[in-house]
């Protein structure tokens, strides 16, 4: 994957598989540390211990399509290219923690990529999970929960349309003053 | 053209699946991106990258590539080859670079 966001969008997606109501997305870029972290966090059904010991093999999979699975093998792949790591931990019935480290200025590094879009499309496809999105870079912050949009709205869909694009400029200006360069 | 004929013309050793040599071997994707290699390498392609982990078996398994032409040096790690001699792959390497060994297969009429 050319960008660490469609990492992070693959990774979401198990979450959504594992029947999570709550889905966590931070993202830290801390120049001073020269990393950037991903932590995806969720309380959905959670790995065995023993799936867990098998889950960075590609040939090991629950999917019953095909008996490759390369989602996580390939985000362990793209963290130990720039220097980093990647870490999981997961609970039957609780949940999983999935932890990626980036060296932030390795040549290797992908670009993060399109944050706005990725997690706009998290919340408007998967309206009834609440997902709280954080990334910080540096010193600066942008939050979102979900469930604080959803309480002023009721019962309009993430998906109307005045609703959708409000989300989409909320998200991108979030997103762009955090790159602002600093003085 | 056959595996066999490619490792022989392009002086390639075999980490795993010599005794697979007699496949069929048509068209060619290079490329180390795993998850574009992934919908670019097509059944019986032959497929060069300077990857050398486990997952270059998953994605040559998922494609069905003919084999895997591992260059530049390149030495795949130890799961790598046992993964590759478990799941039926071949995996030849060489100090080829991926631009010669490409024009050697395009010659071959590959």
């Amino acid at each position: 994957m050319r960008e660490i966001s469609l990492h992070i969008l693959d990774i979401v997606q198990n979450s959504v598989v594992a029947k999570a109501t709550e889905i966590e997305v931070d993202i830290c870029e801390d120049k001073k540390l020269d990393k950037l972290t991903v932590v995806i966090r969720d309380n959905g059904c959670g790995m065995s211990e023993e799936f867990l010991k098998k889950v960075i093999d590609p040939f090991a999979t629950k999917r019953t399509t095909r008996k490759v699975g390369l989602g996580i093998p390939l985000l362990k792949m793209a963290a130990e290219n720039t220097g980093g790591s990647l870490e999981i931990q997961s609970k039957e019935g609780e949940g999983t923690v999935v932890t990626a480290v980036f060296g932030l200025s390795h040549i290797d590094r992908q670009p993060l990529g399109d944050m706005a879009g990725t997690m706009l499309g998290l919340f408007t496809a998967y309206e009834d999970i609440r997902f709280l999105y954080k990334h910080k870079v540096n010193e600066k912050e942008f939050f979102v929960d979900t469930k604080e949009i959803r309480n002023v709205l009721g019962d309009v869909p993430f998906q109307a349309p005045e609703v959708y694009l409000w989300l989409s400029d909320f998200l991108k200006e979030g997103e762009e003053e955090l790159n602002q360069m600093e003085v | 053209m056959t595996v066999s004929e490619i490792a022989k013309k392009l002086n390639l050793a075999y980490y795993a699946g010599e005794n697979l040599s007699g496949k069929n071997a048509k068209g060619c994707y290079i490329g180390d991106l795993l998850s574009l290699a992934m919908s670019r390498v097509m059944a019986d392609n032959v497929w060069i990258t300077i990857q050398t982990n486990i997952n270059v078996v998953a994605v040559a398994s998922l494609a069905e590539a003919s084999c895997v032409i591992v260059a530049d040096g390149c030495v795949p790690d130890d799961t790598t080859i046992e993964k590759a001699k478990e799941q039926g792959i071949i995996l030849l390497g060489g100090e080829i670079s991926a631009f010669d060994a490409a024009v050697a297969l395009s010659e071959m009429g590959i």
